[in-house]
């Protein structure tokens, strides 16, 4: 059984609700303390290949902000009110958390990927933020995340899920570091027709 | 005082060799046909060198407590004994034969992250705990090619990777009673039998999903087995707690932010400086509630005073890394805490970096020892902090008696004795949204790398930084199991463009007595023994042993990667010294280091391997003449042509007169 379609559903009818006021808080200075929003994380099986058990239709689901630059700028704020900065810098090079500026996604790069990863968390330390942020607000931030330029777009999903990096059984967080380019010498998008790595 | 400047730090080097010019001399003494002066000599300890040039009375007078006094040749803790020395008594490595130490075995352990800590050696065993997934190995020392008796697999969850800020490094091991200690990334401390590999007990110590981690080694002192908490960007409140080592079970819990029930802080609590004096100040040091996530991670280094029967640890940076969001002293961050060993209950604090601004973690190891200062024996500690200046404190009392800079910084005019404050310079106070320069660093002028000290020299060893940053504070929110941090910062080298430095430092006068530079980072940690040879190791993978008098470099070995470990040394069954090091570049060397700088150390991040040598490479069961005979079925006879045979060099005889005692060695 394949629950995603149904929550996908859900997916498309926010998206098409997309830009109403989001209601959820972003999170001030001194925001209040509230549960932990990870528990998720642990339904996701450790090493789950990106994109396994997807059908086409879903992978090829497309960002409802695609390019669209102010779609970008919230998801900046996001980024930031969110604490994302910490374990994936403030340019997206990636720290304690992976880079999210190269070309190398454990759980695929596609935006329905991205958005599910940070929707439902990932096992290796990502929260899941299905109840601190919106649909609406995730598709902000998955924009924000695809203007760091390492991402695959929507029609690329053939090719984009690439899943783990051959040969490594080991988390590739912390290994990231040499993968990181030099700041200013971010790769361009990837072509439509990317070969799978 | 003045900042120090670079040409006031140039003053102190008495001695500077560059270590490109160093590794130049000893290759060319290795080259040169001349042979092993003491080779010939083992097993027999060789004497301590007696050269006329060597000053043989001790620089400082300092003398040591090494209890609990571990059987000769053995390292049972990662610090060697209660007081932080990592000093050895063993002698037979000295300044005459260590030029010819050579690699006599090696281990992989196949992680790919930093390693930290040191293997122990205990009973012929030795124990070597590895990165997340932390891992176990206990090899047989006794037996040839040093197998495999037994791998321990903690399994921990796989959460803390992303949770832990500086690598899913592990710093060390503990021994107790038949027992192995470590903490497990997932906030875990876990027992597992010397004699059979299996658990004997895990006991839950915190929450990985909050954002805690474990990365510290435990401390064991008699029945009680110490460990605490990392995490100080991830809004976690900070703990030291106390285990029963042999159920596990634990005896209690003091933390560094909250009321002084929390903090354990009662009646006996004296601190010697009235600005620390006070009801419940780890409450009312901070805006309304910020102490719940205030940080305070204690994920540094234990002592302990059989005398006085403290402990002492210090705690991490308070949360978030945005000092405007938290006025105040913040404490009991940046703090060391001596504390009842059996109650836990603190006798004294001293906070060296009060409402830190620049993640001045005050966890680095405590060194014990009593020191003739101004005409009488006091009982120190010896601390260098993370905020560069290096302290020279009562241990008794918490009182500060000297406070000196031993790296480059430009945050303060230096340690106000009378009130035990640092004075800081206002303009490198760090503010919201606008770049800032200053020295040191967040990982400071040294970092948990740990010193050494010998009572020989009377003189502390240790490796530290020569790096600034620029900082630009951005508010943050906490938000739980997310980090709380608001810090952008990029390192740079501070004068001088060497990126670290070994140095020999003289606690009665907090001076630099010699220094050697390195041009990348040194975070490794120091042994010192007592041949009078003291070992370290770089970002580059430089091992080097070192004349513990005049910082002469006296032999380097390149490592398969670079060094952030602890040295070791132990005695083998074959009555033989080894020094051991595990290399594997990582932790916070390799984390937001400034990009060009890290391509340039010449690693990829990771490594592996367990180094161990011995002089000549000899060991009884894993190198040299009598390894010879392979465990097969001996030489089998092809037909064909053979290929053309060499005759043996010149000195393959020589070893035979070093051949192992009776009874090792196996005869072909």
């Amino acid at each position: 059984m394949n629950a995603r379609p149904m929550y996908l559903l859900s997916v498309m009818i926010s998206a098409a609700l997309a830009c109403t006021a989001c209601g959820k808080s972003q999170g001030g200075a001194q925001a209040e303390p509230s549960p932990a929003p990870q528990d998720h994380s642990f339904s996701t099986p450790l090493g789950q290949r990106a994109g396994t058990g997807d059908s086409p239709e879903v992978l090829s689901t497309p960002n409802p902000y695609e390019g669209s630059k102010e779609a970008a700028r919230e998801g900046q704020q996001i980024y930031l009110a969110m604490n994302c900065t910490t374990c994936h810098a403030y340019d997206g090079s990636g720290n304690q958390g992976p880079p999210l500026n190269d070309t190398r996604w454990r759980y695929g790069g596609l935006p329905i990927q991205v958005f599910n990863s940070i929707h439902d968390g990932r096992p290796q330390g990502m929260p899941s933020w299905k109840d601190k942020l919106t649909d609406d607000q995730i598709w902000k931030l998955v924009t924000y995340v695809e203007s760091f330029g390492g991402t695959f777009p929507a029609s690329d999903w053939q090719h984009a899920p690439q899943g783990d990096v051959e040969n490594e059984n080991e988390a590739p967080e912390a290994q990231g570091q040499f993968m990181t380019p030099v700041p200013g010498t971010v790769p361009p998008p990837a072509p439509a027709t990317k070969p799978p790595r | 005082m003045p900042p120090i400047s670079p040409s006031h730090a140039r003053d102190r080097i008495v001695v500077s060799l560059f270590p490109f010019f160093a590794v130049l001399i000893t290759g060319l003494a290795q080259a040169a046909p001349t042979p092993s002066p003491a080779g010939a000599s083992f097993p027999t300890p060789a004497p301590a060198p007696t050269s006329a040039s060597i000053p043989h009375k001790s620089v400082t007078g300092a003398t040591l407590n090494f209890a609990p006094n571990e059987p000769n040749g053995q390292w049972q803790s990662e610090a060697h004994d209660w007081a932080n020395t990592r000093y050895s008594d063993l002698n037979q490595v000295n300044e005459s034969n260590v030029a010819h130490l050579k690699i006599a075995w090696t281990f992989s352990n196949n992680t790919k992250y930093g390693q930290e800590a040191a293997p122990l050696v205990v009973d012929g065993t030795m124990y070597i705990v590895t990165p997340f997934p932390d891992d176990l190995y206990a090899l047989d020392l006794t037996k040839p090619g040093n197998p495999i008796k037994w791998k321990f697999e903690a399994n921990p969850s796989p959460m803390g990777i992303g949770k832990a800020c500086c690598d899913v490094v592990v710093r060390g091991l503990a021994y107790a009673d038949g027992l192995v200690i470590y903490n497990l990334l997932d906030d875990h401390t876990v027992a597992v039998s010397a004699k059979t590999g299996k658990q004997v007990w895990r006991t839950k110590m915190g929450n990985v999903q909050s954002g805690e981690t474990m990365t510290m080694s435990p401390f064991v002192v008699k029945d009680k087995v110490y460990a605490g908490d990392s995490g100080g960007e991830m809004g976690v409140r900070g703990w030291l707690a106390a285990l029963d080592v042999k159920t596990g079970k634990e005896l209690w819990r003091a933390y560094a932010t909250g009321s002084d029930k929390d903090v354990k802080l009662g009646p006996d609590f004296h601190p010697f400086y009235k600005w620390m004096q006070g009801k419940d100040l780890g409450v009312t040091s901070w805006p309304r509630d910020m102490w719940k996530h205030g940080a305070g991670a204690s994920w540094g280094w234990v002592s302990y005073d059989p005398e006085t029967n403290l402990i002492f640890y210090g705690t991490s940076n308070p949360g978030p890394r945005v000092p405007a969001e938290r006025p105040g002293d913040n404490l009991w961050t940046s703090t060391i805490f001596a504390r009842d060993a059996d109650t836990g209950e603190a006798k004294w604090a001293y906070q060296f970096t009060p409402h830190d601004q620049w993640d001045y973690d005050g966890v680095n190891e405590n060194l014990l020892m009593d020191l003739p200062m101004d005409g009488k024996v006091r009982k120190v500690l010896v601390h260098l902090d993370r905020n560069a200046f290096a302290y020279t404190m009562d241990r008794t009392t918490g009182e500060v008696l000297s406070a000196q800079p031993f790296a480059y910084q430009n945050w303060s005019s230096g340690i106000d004795l009378k009130t035990g404050r640092p004075v800081v310079i206002p303009k490198m106070q760090p503010k919201p949204n606008i770049a800032l320069k200053v020295c040191p660093p967040d990982i400071g002028g040294k970092d948990w790398q740990p010193a050494a000290v010998s009572p020989r020299t009377g003189l502390v060893y240790a490796d530290h930084f020569n790096l600034c940053m620029q900082v630009t504070d951005k508010v943050v929110g906490y938000i739980p199991s997310t980090p709380y941090d608001g810090m952008d910062m990029g390192r740079y080298p501070a004068p001088g463009g060497n990126l670290g430095a070994f140095m020999a430092w003289n606690p009665v006068t907090g001076k630099k007595v010699w220094e050697i530079p390195e041009k990348y980072m040194t975070m490794s940690g120091v042994l010192a023994t007592a041949g009078d040879v003291v070992f370290y190791g770089t970002a580059d993978g430089w091992f080097r042993a070192v004349d513990a008098w005049s910082g002469k470099v006296l032999w380097s070995q390149k490592l398969g990667s670079g060094i952030i470990g602890q040295p070791m040394t132990y005695l083998g069954p074959d009555g033989r010294q080894y020094i051991a090091i595990t290399a594997g570049v990582g932790g916070a060397s390799k984390v937001r280091i400034d990009t060009n700088l890290m391509d340039k150390v010449g690693f990829p991040a990771g490594g592996d391997t367990t180094y161990v040598f011995s002089v000549d490479g000899i060991s009884a069961n894993s190198s040299g003449p009598g390894m010879i005979e392979t465990p097969g079925q001996g030489i089998k006879s092809i037909p064909g042509p053979l290929p053309p045979s060499s005759p043996p060099p010149p000195d393959y005889d020589k070893h035979k007169a070093t051949a192992p005692p009776p009874g090792t060695r196996r005869q072909p």
